[in-house]
């Protein structure tokens, strides 16, 4: 299969002059991994501001962190930062992070970079799971329950879990994982036509919920959004040691002492939880499980201990970041923040092409 | 690699001559039965005699026009539109060598479904039999440019890139559009976004007929210089072989093949994918003269016997074609590429 490029983590020997040089060749972030991630918090902060700043009304970041710390400059300042614009800030946080980290986990799990939350079913399943839902009545999509994220999440963990069945022989290859979700996600998404297909009174705001939009994001959803994140985010962190065992070959693993299936069941589990609780509420945004991993890994090379904390930055930051885009670059129009990060996509894929020429 | 081709070739010899007739035979029963239960069976049902008497000439006026203005063409189209899909499909992933190098990597069906988009969303002033043709070009021009891009390489990855971005771009231009069309705009997107032969008539298959006539001889005749770029770049040059160039002919073949369809039915999926691995795997073999005429019947009873499941299935609402494509196509290739990636279990 020549779509999967085999990355193996890079050796670094640590000899002599050459050792030293190698040492010094990696980026800035990874010889100074803490400082990096200190200047990445710092990013997220002042992108915090900046997002809560943006929106309808203009506000300054002065007026916006005076309004955080409690002395607004107006007293509807108040209302604008902390019941409409805080928690939209928020979930696009959290969410970023969880799309970053699933998309970390499952490259190293898959040992292939072009592997995203899509590939292991749970965002399609998540999405069929909710569609199903939604169909049942009209105008569930406007009531922000607590049930449409269980729904979805129990799609997406259902369908992953098909996909590693159907991946799993007596050893499991990261490619058939690859392969197997790809034809399940496709299979899922048709599935979700047929249902978008029977109920055409819902189709657009459905669709555009697909997409993957932060608009109208408000309390509730965060209320059901922070205890998923608050499980799931550190699950994740801590698997980094197992990911980066993954990462050196099935045959090396296992020389370990890792039960490899076993290792990337519970890795593929994690991902799914991470994908689909922040699918349930965002809905299915693409690329930023596949663009925050590389970045991370360009930044401070291949260790998962390094890489997984800085995609939870990156993921975060990339979704504000677009999310900021989303609603300015055509105002008064709000665009769904999933358009700007499909487009983002292109010239990703244009970096990989310059990356992989010599 | 050269190897197992020369011992999968032997296994082809002993047994080809009873699993070639088989194949045909059965796509050929295939495309019969979908044809007359495409044609008799939907509702309104048209009983075999009517059947009999339209052909005669005779009939009530219903069913002449159900059958010679609704079903005929329709059929013709699955016919048609099948052959092309999977002839396209055969040819990609044999110039690229990528097992999954479908359409979509050519960026056409993407360019085909902006001009949808942006003709749907915005209400252009355009006829509605101008809309194929517009996305006809659309489709080309993307896949022109795809194939500009990747002209000088051999990089199969650099191939599946450039594509890559090209669609991810239009894509998100397509979203963009999306979230400023009206619930009815999007309904009708939606719909050419799935891919279906419904409510085609011999407008359609007028449309496609040239490139179909034109398409389907020139891919069969690639087939021997498929055959020499399968066993690889070097040993294809080292034979004599223009490589690049062979590769650039193929790959505007199948963009056009695909343009062609994808214009008329929307981006049906599946079709090109999973036709040629049902070939090479039914017959054992990977020499592309058997393959590629075998792809273009397998597609054709694939897509025509879709088509008639989208139509029964909830008789008398009907579903999209490439719903169907997808739910069949999917699990089939699973199954197919199982086997195979339990062969290459290294190199997967």
């Amino acid at each position: 299969m020549s779509t999967s490029l085999s990355v193996r983590p890079r050796t670094r020997l640590h000899i002599g002059r050459m050792g030293m040089r190698l040492r010094a060749d990696l980026p800035f972030a990874g010889r100074r991994f803490p400082l990096g991630l200190l200047l990445g918090g710092l990013v997220l902060a002042v992108l915090c501001v900046l997002h809560i700043a943006t929106g309808s009304v203009d506000l300054s970041p002065g007026q916006v962190i005076a309004a955080l710390a409690g002395h607004p400059e107006q007293p509807f300042h108040t209302i604008i930062v902390w019941d409409l614009r805080l928690p939209r800030t928020l979930i696009a946080l959290v969410t970023g992070a969880m799309f970053g980290l699933a998309g970390a986990i499952l490259q190293a799990i898959m040992r292939n970079p072009l592997a995203e939350p899509e590939m292991t079913g749970a965002t399609s399943g998540a999405v069929l799971a909710a569609v199903l839902w939604l169909g049942q009545g009209p105008g569930r999509l406007a009531e922000p329950g607590t049930v449409l994220p269980l729904i979805a999440l129990a799609g997406g963990v259902a369908a992953s879990g098909l996909v590693y069945l159907l991946s799993f022989q007596r050893s499991s290859l990261p490619g058939r994982l690859i392969l197997t979700g790809l034809l399940v996600s496709a299979v899922l998404r048709s599935g979700t036509s047929i249902v978008l297909l029977l109920h055409q009174e819902a189709l657009g705001s459905i669709l555009i919920w697909l997409i993957g939009s932060l608009n109208g994001r408000v309390w509730v959803h965060w209320d059901v959004l922070w205890p998923w994140a608050l499980v799931a985010l550190p699950l994740g962190l801590a698997s980094a040691r197992w990911a980066n065992i993954l990462q050196l070959g099935d045959a090396s693993a296992t020389g370990l002492g890792l039960r490899v299936p076993y290792a990337r069941a519970a890795l593929l589990f994690i991902a799914a939880l991470l994908a689909a609780s922040a699918v349930a509420i965002v809905g299915g945004i693409a690329f930023l499980g596949l663009i925050a991993p590389h970045i991370a890994r360009r930044l401070v090379g291949a260790d998962a201990r390094r890489v997984f904390p800085m995609s939870v930055i990156l993921g975060a930051a990339l979704l504000l970041a677009a999310d900021i885009a989303a609603q300015l670059l055509l105002r008064p129009t709000t665009l769904p923040v999933g358009a700007v990060l499909a487009a983002l996509g292109a010239p990703f894929f244009l970096y990989l092409l310059r990356w992989r020429t010599p | 690699m050269i190897a197992s081709a020369g011992r999968l070739t032997r296994i082809a010899h002993l047994s080809r001559s009873v699993r070639l007739p088989l194949l045909v035979g059965l796509c050929l029963a295939g495309i019969l039965a979908a044809a007359a239960l495409g044609i008799l069976a939907s509702t309104p049902r048209i009983s075999p005699a009517g059947l009999w008497d339209v052909l005669r000439g005779g009939g009530t006026p219903l069913d002449r026009v159900l059958i010679t203005e609704l079903r005929l063409p329709r059929f013709v189209l699955g016919v048609l539109g099948g052959a092309m899909l999977a002839l396209s499909g055969a040819l990609l992933q044999d110039a690229m060598r990528n097992p999954l190098a479908g359409p979509e990597l050519l960026g056409v069906t993407a360019g085909a479904t902006i001009v949808v988009a942006a003709i749907t969303i915005l209400h252009l002033a355009v006829t509605f039999v101008l809309i194929p043709w517009l996305a006809l070009a659309g489709g080309l021009l993307a896949g022109g440019l795809v194939i500009i891009l990747m002209r000088r390489t051999d990089d199969p990855i650099r191939l599946v890139l450039v594509g890559a971005a090209l669609t991810a771009l239009l894509n998100a231009a397509v979203i963009v559009l999306m979230s400023y069309g009206t619930q009815s705009d999007i309904g009708v997107l939606f719909l050419f976004l799935v891919g279906s032969l419904a409510n085609r008539t011999w407008i359609q298959v007028r449309l496609i007929l040239p490139w179909a006539l034109v398409g389907i001889p020139l891919a069969l005749l690639t087939a021997r210089a498929l055959n020499v770029l399968q066993l690889g770049e070097d040993v294809a040059r080292g034979l004599g072989l223009p490589v690049l160039r062979v590769r650039v002919l193929v790959l505007v073949l199948s963009a056009a093949l695909v343009a062609a369809v994808v214009a008329v039915c929307g981006p049906i999926s599946f079709v090109a994918l999973l036709a040629p691995h049902l070939v090479r795997r039914a017959l054992d073999t990977s020499d592309a003269r058997v393959v590629l005429p075998c792809c273009a019947l397998v597609g054709a009873a694939l897509l025509t016997g879709a088509d008639v499941l989208a139509r029964l299935t909830f008789d008398p609402l009907e579903l999209p074609v490439g719903i169907w494509t997808t739910l069949l196509g999917g699990p089939l290739l699973l199954l197919l590429l199982r086997r195979q990636l339990r062969a290459s279990r290294g190199d997967a």
